[in-house]
């Protein structure tokens, strides 16, 4: 005789493995901390490497004019806001990082743990029908 | 009005039937119009950008992800780049590596975003995009509007200036890469666009939040408005030409869009709408309910005049027992019978006699 419920459960868990599971169970294997400091490590080289991508843009947009009045002090000043800007643009993806990967992580293991409850429950069941 | 509801509730119901089929059939037409649109635009290298080429690609990205129509919409403009010249290639691919790194790798969903941007620019309704979003997402899509904004403004000028832009060697691509990121990054019709869709947006979604009547229709008034007007302001300041034209138009039918959205995403009933107050210890509460508008589906009432009635299939052997057990009932009716008979026999030999 097929059991309703047991049937409903077994979808249930078959559908999160096959959809988000498939993520949340490689997010989970890891602590909060190590998951989003890797992440934001990460992060931080994503961002220096497309930093230096708009930097060389705008250089090479703007080098005529730049070449016209380039001076030492010039030079020292957008080296300045070159570094200011860089430092800043790396701090607020840090903490943008920080803020998604920690909820991403914390979302994952309140699936994971809902998901290890129902296989609990199933197992049960099966305990119960073998007695 | 009802019938709207009517029908809405129909759709609805047939969506959630064919939820698949249909989630693919969108999915293969927004790859279509997006290859498409990418061959019409920079469609420079003729194997790539005839009809079968569209159609296959079209046709693969259906069977996977949406991620994967932005990826290949991406190779394909790469690839019309190439055609076009190195330097061409090497700015377009360090555009959009700027925008995945700062943007598309936190929030790899809202690329499909991008792909919409220059759809809707081929239909002349760009501002049904921001509009929408504001209407149903948060503002964390404004990035991504003005990602595809300047995609298709990338697309746009080297649409006009390939011709020009096909330098040959190392000086030839090294003035051409300065040239081209200038007119695209210092394109005033572009930033006029992306302002007016993000004050727009922010517009439309603050309005749309508010507990007020009608938030959403004053949302999408207010939304198309400061659309409106920006580019106006931006066009007599800066001197950029806009069509007044097409901007009525392509205002308008954002407007007819935002409004089938608001039917399928906020159907409420605000003459019903309840106001609330009341307490608990560490807070007074004032709430506003307003009930969801739902129509009740008419129902289909079917009379038979002729209907087709079932035979009566009798089980022989009890009637047989039940006939056997009234046993005297059958003598008498038989009795009746023969009565009738002979009485029948007998005039119609009485009228031969005679």
């Amino acid at each position: 005789m097929i059991d309703e419920q047991k049937v409903k459960l077994m979808t249930k868990l078959a559908l999160y493995e096959h959809t988000q599971g498939k993520e949340d169970f490689k997010v989970s294997e890891y602590y909060r901390k190590d998951y989003a400091g890797m992440h934001i490590f990460s992060s931080i080289l994503w961002v220096t490497a497309g930093y230096v991508c708009v930097a060389v843009m705008i250089v090479l947009a703007g080098l005529d004019a730049l070449m016209d009045s380039m001076s030492n002090s010039l030079m020292i000043m957008f080296l300045m806001i070159f570094v200011v800007g860089y430092l800043g643009t790396v701090v607020i993806y840090a903490v943008i990082s920080s803020y998604i990967y920690n909820q991403k992580h914390k979302d994952a293991r309140m699936r994971v743990k809902k998901y290890n409850h129902d296989l609990t429950r199933l197992l049960k069941w099966y305990e119960r029908e073998k007695k | 009005m009802d019938g709207v509801f009517v029908i809405k509730g129909k759709l609805q119901e047939i969506y959630a039937q064919r939820s698949l089929v249909i989630d693919k059939a969108v999915q293969f037409v927004l790859a279509l119009l997006t290859f498409y649109t990418i061959n019409q635009n920079v469609g420079f290298m003729k194997a790539a950008a005839s009809p079968a080429a569209t159609l296959a690609l079209a046709v693969i990205c259906t069977f996977f992800p949406p991620i994967m129509t932005v990826l290949a919409a991406t190779a394909v403009v790469l690839v019309h780049m190439y055609a076009v010249s190195i330097g061409t290639l090497a700015v377009t691919a360090v555009v959009f590596l700027v925008m995945y790194i700062f943007y598309f790798r936190l929030t790899p969903k809202m690329a499909v975003v991008v792909l919409l941007m220059p759809i809707a620019f081929a239909f002349k309704i760009p501002f049904a995009v921001p509009l929408a979003y504001a209407l149903i997402s948060a503002p964390v899509c404004m990035v991504a509007v003005a990602c595809g904004t300047i995609t298709y403004f990338m697309m746009e000028y080297v649409k006009k200036a390939a011709p020009g832009l096909s330098g040959s060697g190392l000086s030839g691509i090294m003035s051409e890469i300065p040239a081209y990121l200038k007119q695209v990054f210092q394109n005033k019709e572009m930033w006029i666009t992306i302002v007016a869709f993000v004050i727009a947006f922010l517009v439309a979604y603050t309005l749309r939040r508010q507990s007020m009547n009608h938030a959403w229709k004053i949302a999408i008034a207010a939304g198309t408005i400061a659309y409106v007007s920006v580019n106006i302001a931006g066009d007599m300041a800066l001197g950029v030409h806009t069509s007044y034209g097409m901007l009525g138009a392509g205002s308008a039918a954002a407007v007819v869009i935002g409004f089938v959205l608001e039917l399928f995403f906020f159907a409420v009933d605000y003459t019903k709408s309840e106001s609330l107050q009341y307490e608990d210890d560490e807070y007074y509460y004032y709430v506003k309910a307003v009930p969801k508008l739902s129509v009740a589906k008419p129902e289909k009432t079917v009379k038979r005049i002729n209907g087709h009635r079932e035979t009566e299939i009798m089980d022989t052997e009890s009637v047989r027992n039940r006939r056997a057990a009234r046993g005297d009932g059958r003598v008498e009716k038989d009795a009746r019978l023969s009565g009738k008979r002979s009485h029948s026999e007998s005039a119609r030999h009485s009228s031969r006699t005679r």
